[in-house]
């Protein structure tokens, strides 16, 4: 589902992701972690194509996404779900208008588009709150729009940067279930986080990135000493 | 996908997007408005100078008047020589009785005194109707001098030349309609093209969240080109309607100055022809602007 053999990523002469390799296959729940810096959020925006790896090859659902052409790249995105660590929803879209905006523009009849919002809104409690636009809503509120807004299309595959990072204990478990349920149904689920509790709670693979490089591990292994010692170091 | 449903959803995003903005859309189609009003002035001008060609065009005779010593056989040269031409379309004779009895007719009150006279001072003519595209004709000069230099001819009464002027003017009117057209077109599209850049500045935040989560490229662009398109198409209705109020006023002042030189312009509004011409203006415009304003650079995030 996801295949990343042998990436790099260059920014202007300076290496931020270096011979990353590893698979994550159907239905697999992943974790990516690393200390700041290590390359987690381009790790990810490669695989939603908002950037292009300077080597290598990575393939999602299938699909070569290295020389994949810019027409293309709507399609790729649609068939995943993305939470983002900044949420990005539409300021000025209610929680309804956020979850089934793209919906609304590839023709999805109203009616259904409100079934499948409510729907997805329940699982993550916010159904009592479609008519609220994201300016009313705490953050852990607007977190959980974006996961209903990624949760919405039943993605084959779903990417979450940081999606528990501004809710509270029990509802970050909540979510943690959530995703998890969603991987059991056949989505593959790549969560980034710091959380290292969250990890272990979980028992699921891990990668670990360190200085633009992975480790790939099991959780007892997802950040070995001389990665814990250099968190938050700038990259070389 | 459900095509119409998705058409309807970019539509209703397009409008949406006009009324969310709609101090600098109603700046952009008043300045749209202008544009095309000022086209529509000229064409409107040059409407009923042609109007005004056509009535004189109407009463496009040539008059030979004939010398006292004419003969039968002169009358019956000067026709056949009009009828050899082609531009005549009909020939009349004039005898001076008739001319007296017309003059009488037009000149009410001079017609006592024109019957009073001794003699009848009136000559005999020949009228010759000319064919509509005489006028025009490089052949209708030639005719006139050959008219003229006849034995028989004492005068020929056909101002051509003012006719031609005028037609000059009316094709000059028109022709700088166009040209304004074509530049004004630039200028409106220009300034559609600010408006809505202006507008994607104002959602850049919300295009590049629209990309992240898989909107088609279409979703992105078509509200932006469709508010293009709807600019263009108001300012042209609303320079159309602004025509219009300001020939129905040309019209009132006309009828209460009663003055009868101004009585020979029958003040008419642009043909439908003109309207659409200016409609489509307005809409290339718009089209123009909204592509300008789209372009990738323009989008990026």
């Amino acid at each position: 589902m996801i295949e990343f053999y042998r990436v790099a990523k260059e920014y202007q002469g300076r290496r931020v992701l270096k011979d990353v390799t590893f698979k994550a296959k159907k239905g697999e729940f992943l974790f990516l972690t690393g200390p700041s810096g290590a390359g987690k959020s381009t790790l990810l925006r490669l695989i939603f194509h908002a950037e292009k790896p300077s080597e290598g090859q990575i393939i999602v659902n299938g699909m070569n996404v290295s020389g994949m052409p810019a027409s293309r790249v709507p399609a790729l995105r649609r068939s995943m779900g993305i939470v983002f660590q900044d949420y990005k929803l539409l300021p000025r879209r209610t929680v309804l208008e956020n979850v089934t905006y793209v919906q609304k523009f590839l023709g999805v009849p109203a009616a259904e588009r409100r079934r499948k919002a409510y729907q997805t809104l329940r699982l993550v409690e916010l159904h009592h709150r479609m008519a609220a636009l994201p300016e009313e809503l705490s953050g852990g509120e607007q977190q959980r729009v974006a996961l209903a807004r990624a949760l919405v299309n039943d993605p084959v595959l779903l990417i979450a940067d940081e999606p528990t990072g501004n809710l509270d204990h029990r509802l970050a478990s909540e979510v943690m279930k959530l995703l998890q349920d969603v991987s059991v149904r056949g989505t593959t689920v790549l969560v980034a986080t710091h959380d290292m509790d969250l990890i272990r709670a979980a028992g699921r693979r891990c990668v670990t990135l360190d200085r633009g490089r992975v480790v790939e591990g099991l959780v007892e292994a997802a950040l070995p000493p001389q990665a814990q010692g250099k968190r938050g170091e700038p990259e070389p | 996908m459900n095509r119409p449903a998705a058409l309807a959803a970019l539509v209703s995003e397009a409008f949406e997007g006009l009324v969310r903005a709609r101090r600098m859309t109603s700046l952009s189609v008043v300045l749209i408005a202008i544009s095309i009003g000022l086209v529509g002035a000229f064409f409107l001008v040059a409407e009923n100078l042609r109007s005004v060609v056509e009535t004189v065009r109407d009463e496009s005779t040539v008059t030979v008047f004939l010398k006292s010593s004419a003969t039968e056989a002169d009358r019956a040269d000067l026709e056949r020589l009009a009828q050899a031409t082609r531009l005549v379309m009909k020939l009349r004779r004039v005898s001076p009785d008739e001319a007296r009895a017309r003059f009488s007719t037009w000149w009410k009150s001079l017609g006592p005194a024109a019957r009073s006279l001794p003699g009848n001072p009136f000559p005999a003519s020949i009228e010759m109707e000319l064919e509509p595209a005489a006028v025009s004709s490089e052949a209708l000069p030639p005719f006139l001098k050959l008219l003229a230099a006849h034995r028989a001819a004492e005068e020929v009464q056909f101002d051509v030349e003012w006719i031609r002027r005028l037609r000059g003017a009316v094709a000059l009117a028109r022709l700088t309609g166009l040209v304004l057209a074509a530049l004004l077109t630039l200028g409106a599209a220009f300034t559609i093209a600010n408006v809505v850049r202006l507008t994607i500045l104002l959602h850049r935040d919300e295009i590049e969240i629209l990309r992240l989560v898989g909107a088609p490229e279409l979703l992105i662009r078509g509200p932006f080109l469709l508010g293009g398109l709807v600019q263009g198409f108001l300012g042209a209705l609303l320079a159309l309607a602004l025509l219009w109020i300001v020939t129905r006023a040309v019209l009132a002042w006309v009828a209460a100055t009663k003055n009868a030189l101004l009585g020979v312009f029958a003040v008419r509004f642009l043909p439908g022809s003109t309207c659409l011409m200016l409609i489509a203006f307005g809409l290339v415009a718009g089209l123009l602007g909204g592509i300008l304003a789209v372009r990738r650079r323009n989008l990026a995030g």
